[in-house]
């Protein structure tokens, strides 16, 4: 490797770029694996010195005071009377899909020797004029909330990386901004996938809404955080209502006025995810 | 203490954090359980004050949790991400006071006392663990300037060329040892490694 790119290679590690030299850094390192791997054993080393270096210990309360200031951002970011959680998902590098789904295939192949029912996962197509929900049953289930994680991220990149595989059509449009959700009713977590949103106009955000067609009531909403482009896969999870039945569920996304500060209930213009579903 | 970096640790590490990214608190409590330490001891060495380094762990740990969601494990290592997290909370702390006070860092302040020794608060504390020990060892081979460099480059603000001025050295010859430095480190740790 040329010593340029050596130099690049330990200033990147220890934080010595500037945001344009990182910019640029990171773009090749996605494209070399020897870049990668000379990358990685420079991270090791580093590794191994901040681990030499004199342990010390944090108090034992400091958990407890971090959380709690965890819980003053949660309660300060949410809209009120509903909680938003809507997290920009970060693709695995294959290492890390690898190994994560190794432990998650084990967990499902234990599974699979208690269980015999077929899982469900709900699976939504929105455009902007309706949406279509589809069931589909998988050959197996996370053996517990952490494998259905994995299998969901799963097949939220799958269909991400490729719309066609969905098992939801929609009619054919000219229009290009369509979007999908993956929801696993068990473990009350999912994803979804935002597709070619335009631009909002000054002053509006896009929010997506989670609405249980049975109760009527909000089960999550959240603004999308586009982050200047225009779309992204995003993950959520619901907390489970005590002593109420769910029905189905209705994933929309409206264009919401900014100047009221957050809304707590839609009124903005339905942009995915029309009324019928 | 087994190799705490590989992949595999990475990977689930990474799990951990896409998890906390969903607001998951039971896996932030997890990787906090893993990392509290080397931070703490990390932002300690960069302060060198108890209280001060609780406030910025603290912070390292609510922007963790806020950043979760955009961590790429493309890019780096779980571990190094959280390391760069706490390395720039440190600086931004040591620059705030260094405006207030117009004072050199603690770190800094020893590197102008001990001149060739850098290092020494390493070296006074090792003792009490192996990977310190080891460690110490490591940077004992190192020639005197270059050992100075590395800590420079790995505990400071500093950056290369205001190294390069502390030092009266070229630039390159410091990135030079600097990398060298940390892949030598590396292949001593890897051979001493239990």
């Amino acid at each position: 490797m040329n010593p340029e790119l050596e130099d690049l290679a330990s200033r990147y590690v220890l934080d010595q770029l500037d945001s344009r030299e990182r910019a640029d850094f990171e773009a090749r390192l996605l494209g070399s694996p020897e870049l990668l791997a000379r990358v990685r054993e420079l991270e090791s080393a580093y590794a191994r010195i901040i681990r030499g270096l004199p342990q010390q210990e944090p108090p034992p309360h400091l958990l407890a005071r971090i959380e709690a200031r965890l819980s003053e951002f949660h309660e300060e970011g949410a809209p009120a009377g509903s909680v938003a959680r809507f997290t920009k998902w970060t693709f695995f590098a294959r290492w890390g899909i690898a190994a994560t789904i190794a432990v998650g295939v084990a967990t499902l192949a234990i599974q699979n020797l208690r269980r015999d029912t077929r899982p469900v996962i709900v699976v939504v197509r929105m455009d902007p004029n309706q949406s279509t929900l589809a069931e589909l049953h998988l050959g197996t289930r996370g053996a517990d909330s952490d494998a259905r994680f994995i299998q969901l991220a799963s097949l939220a990149e799958k269909y991400w990386q490729n719309p066609d595989a969905l098992p939801v059509s929609l009619p054919a449009s000219k229009r290009m901004d369509r979007a999908y959700a993956v929801f696993d009713p068990e473990s009350n977590q999912g994803f979804i996938g935002v597709q070619q949103l335009p631009t909002p106009k000054a002053g509006t955000r896009y929010y997506v809404w989670i609405v249980d067609t049975v109760t009527h009531r909000i089960r999550k909403a959240g603004i999308v955080p586009l982050d200047g482009g225009n779309g992204g896969l995003f993950s959520f999870s619901i907390a489970p209502v005590q002593g109420e039945k769910s029905g189905r569920l209705r994933f929309f996304v409206t264009a919401e006025d900014n100047a009221g500060g957050q809304s707590a209930t839609p009124h903005g213009r339905v942009v995915l995810g029309g009324k019928e579903i | 203490m087994p190799v705490p970096d590989d992949n595999e640790t990475a990977a689930n590490e990474a799990f951990l954090l896409a998890r906390i990214g969903t607001g998951d608190r039971d896996s932030f409590r997890e990787l906090y359980g893993r990392y509290s330490g080397p931070l703490f001891s990390l932002a300690m060495r960069f302060v060198g004050d108890r209280g001060a380094a609780e406030e910025l762990l603290q912070d390292v740990f609510v922007k963790i949790w806020r950043g979760a969601a955009s961590y790429d494990s493309r890019k780096s290592r779980p571990f190094t991400w959280a390391v760069t997290i706490t390395r720039r909370v440190c600086i931004d702390h040591l620059r705030k006071r260094r405006r207030q006070t117009s004072l050199e860092s603690p770190f800094d302040e020893t590197l102008a006392l001990e001149g060739d020794g850098a290092g020494e608060s390493v070296r006074s504390t090792a003792e009490a663990h192996e990977d310190s020990e080891r460690l110490r060892g490591a940077l004992a081979g190192f020639p005197a300037q270059q050992r100075i460099a590395l800590e420079l480059a790995l505990f400071s603000a500093l950056t290369h060329i205001e190294i390069a001025g502390r030092l009266n050295q070229p630039v390159g010859t410091i990135k030079s040892w600097i990398r060298r430095g940390l892949l030598d480190l590396h292949d001593t740790l890897s051979k001493t490694s239990p």
